[in-house]
């Protein structure tokens, strides 16, 4: 169960949210959201509670907020192409009953151009490799022109190349928005270096929160992933490896 | 051949192909052809239920419409993020409860000796025997979809993609998918008190497989849908009168032999694209 007290986040700041399977970091999110309902406290986004509020007020919220969850909903019958997936984000935007219009679809295609998916924007979405699966839904959740993105999991089953290509890609996106960023991730070797402020989740609660070279020591790795892995730092990139035989 | 008499027959098949095959694009899409047996159960329920309460002959449709209509409420009210069972699951839960409750409400039928056989009619109906009136009936069920899926194209869209996807991005989802549902339900129990079950079935996937196959992006996806299934409904009457042979079969295998050349043609370009 997650249980988090306070937690606060300011505009413009990049949080990562790192725990172990299970810790509640996608509940989490997904409360922030309004997709999962917290048995107690309150949520506000934006400066709005997300819960209980209409569906209208909280469609309205959603759409001020970027959303990449953790699972890659394609599978061969999805008979989408690129620019259509990512066109969902300007969906909820646009309203009932009105057409995308030319100014929507610009931006939708300025996003898959500064992505570098404007070549494959015609291609089907379902023929595309998990990590371009992975850029297109950045990209459908940039079109909404959002104030807070939210992440969850973004290098989740990526290959190392399209792990670093992910977060180079959310260091640029930072640097290009200034966007508030909430993102989940279990590995260190994925909190990009604009993360300045890191809140670890341990069985729902938080057990650390402040800045990513603080946060990060060996006592830490140990109760994250055990002692047979030591902490890496590289300028603000950070990884666990194996400790070798001292460790163990 | 009369054409005379043959003509709402053909214009009958012609056109729940193209309804079917374009309703039928979105429920592949999204991976859930079992609501199409999950409707058509409760249209059953709801039309033995009707002629518990004195209703025949084509007035059962009403009853049926309505059983549809509630079990598709139903369905848009149980959300499978909330509940935590996944929709095809919930069709089958909602299916073998309507399933009961048609059986239950044909052994009163046993009790009292009442004919069942215009509710067997109703839900089973025969392309052959379609006349002018059924036509209207099916044009007008068509015109609801038209308005339905021009009315949240884009919204329909989103949610073929992914619910939670579109419910992130401020699609009202719980609206439209139930306004999907119902249409699903009235098109359906229409095109079933007409043409049959069998060829309702296949002309709800096949279409919509094949199109999958032969295009991408969610116009064509869905146009070639419609035009695959027109084509299976008009084509394979043609095909029955020519060879003397049952309508609803023709159907079915010809737009069965329609995906396995669509398949052959994906496979063909793959191997080319290699």
């Amino acid at each position: 169960m997650l249980q988090v007290e306070r937690l606060e986040v300011d505009a413009g700041e990049v949080l990562v949210i790192l725990g172990p399977n299970g810790a509640g970091k996608s509940s989490l999110i997904k409360c922030l959201l309004g997709l999962a309902r917290a048995n107690a406290g309150e949520a506000r986004v934006l400066g709005r509670a997300v819960r209980p509020s209409s569906g209208a007020s909280l469609r309205n919220l959603r759409r001020r907020v970027g959303y990449v969850p953790q699972v890659l909903a394609a599978h061969s019958e999805t008979p989408l192409t690129v620019r259509e997936v990512a066109a969902i984000g300007r969906t909820g935007r646009a309203g009932l009953f009105r057409p995308l219009n030319a100014a929507d679809w610009a931006i939708v295609d300025d996003w898959l151009g500064r992505l570098g998916l404007g070549s494959l924007a015609d291609a089907p979405y379902a023929g595309l490799s998990g990590g371009e699966q992975r850029k297109t839904l950045i990209a459908k959740a940039m079109v909404q022109q959002p104030e807070l993105l939210l992440l969850d999991e973004p290098t989740a089953n990526l290959d190392l190349y399209w792990r670093e290509q992910i977060v180079a890609l959310l260091e640029r996106l930072y640097a290009e928005t200034g966007a508030t960023i909430v993102l989940v991730c279990h590995e260190l070797e994925a909190i990009p270096p604009c993360c300045r402020r890191l809140l670890v989740l341990s069985d729902g609660r938080p057990v650390a929160d402040g800045a990513p070279e603080t946060v990060l020591d060996r006592r830490m790795i140990d109760a994250l992933y055990g002692s047979r892995l030591k902490l890496l730092a590289d300028g603000r990139r950070y990884a666990a490896v194996p400790a070798g035989e001292e460790g163990a | 051949m009369d054409l005379l008499f043959w003509l709402p027959v053909i214009c009958c098949g012609a056109l729940a192909g193209a309804s079917t095959g374009l309703l039928g694009a979105y429920i592949v899409g999204m991976r859930i052809p079992f609501l199409g047996i999950c409707v058509s159960h409760a249209a059953l329920a709801g039309a033995v239920f009707g002629g518990l309460f004195g209703l025949a002959g084509p007035w059962l449709l009403l009853p049926a419409l309505a059983g549809a209509v509630i079990a598709a409420l139903l369905l848009g009210m149980l959300d499978p993020e909330s509940t935590r069972v996944d929709s095809n699951v919930l069709m089958g839960i909602l299916f073998s409860l309507t399933l009961g409750l048609a059986f239950l409400g044909l052994g009163v039928y046993d009790i009292r000796g009442i004919s069942k056989n215009d509710i067997l009619n109703l839900l089973w109906g025969n392309l052959n025997f379609c006349r002018w009136s059924d036509f209207y009936l099916m044009v007008t069920a068509a015109v609801l979809e038209i308005i339905v899926i021009a009315a949240f194209y884009k919204e329909l869209r989103a949610i073929l993609f992914s619910r939670v996807h579109a419910a992130a991005a401020g699609v009202p989802v719980s609206l439209v998918w139930t306004a999907f549902l119902i249409l699903t339900s009235v098109v359906l129990t229409v095109n079933f008190q007409t043409v049959g079950g069998l060829m309702i079935y296949s002309l709800l996937t096949n279409p919509a497989v094949a199109a999958f196959l032969l295009v991408k992006g969610y116009g064509r996806a869905l146009a070639l849908s419609a035009v695959f299934g027109l084509l299976s409904g008009l084509g394979g009457f043609l095909l029955a009168k020519a060879t003397d042979l049952p309508t609803g079969a023709m159907i079915v295998i010809l737009s069965s032999l329609i995906v396995a050349l669509a398949w052959a043609i994906s496979a063909s370009r793959s191997r080319a694209g290699r």
